[in-house]
């Protein structure tokens, strides 16, 4: 059953990134980013489950904020391209 | 078993957003399905994951991550949608109501000292 979890994880990774390729607007990229960085997160959890050692959780915490750090700047970013 | 069945779940969740964000046709739509869809399935894997790892050290580092994320994936949305908003280039399809214009010119009429 983990196993299917890291399926499902990378079908929708895999969504995000072609979304991320195709994406019209850089919002569109942004969003796209934001949601593969929830899915790296998701996928820390899941690799401890599986390995049972639970060692590197503290690596999904660094992802999170890091993830929102990139999203605020590069939402400043947008807003201040065209004014 | 029950805690790899919410982390399944909430894996299931997360390809929601993924779908939601590539079929949706507009940037607000897509940032909808990815904040709410995702910010739950999120939620699950990591209670899935506390109920499967034994130790309580673990535990907390997920309910901090977990706790984490609900603070900042809303805030990043909103980041998000206010600066698209507000980009040139992006076409806005919102048709009737529009209450942050309305806000806005409402607060830039002369002699107003913005919205009480």
């Amino acid at each position: 059953m983990i196993i299917a979890a890291f399926v499902v994880l990378a079908c929708a990774a895999a969504c995000f990134f072609v979304r991320l390729l195709i994406g019209p607007s850089l919002s569109d990229r942004i969003v796209a980013i934001d949601g593969m960085l929830v899915v790296g997160v998701s996928a820390i959890g899941v690799e401890a489950v599986r390995s049972g050692i639970g060692s590197f959780l503290p690596a999904a915490l660094a992802v999170t904020l890091v993830g929102f750090l990139s999203t605020a700047v590069a939402a400043h970013f947008v807003e201040e391209r065209d004014s | 078993m029950i805690g790899e069945a919410v982390i399944l779940l909430g894996c299931v969740l997360t390809l929601l957003a993924g779908i939601g964000v590539l079929r949706f046709d507009d940037v607000f739509e897509r940032m909808h399905a990815l904040t709410k869809a995702s910010a739950a399935g999120l939620i699950l894997v990591l209670i899935g994951a506390a109920l499967l790892l034994p130790s309580i050290n673990d535990v907390t580092t997920l309910a901090l991550a977990a706790f984490l994320q609900v603070l900042t994936l809303p805030v990043a949305a909103n980041l998000i949608a206010s600066a698209t908003y507000r980009a040139k280039d992006v076409p806005l399809r919102i048709d009737t109501v529009d209450e942050l214009r309305d806000d806005e010119e409402r607060s830039l009429e002369p002699g107003d000292r913005g919205p009480e």
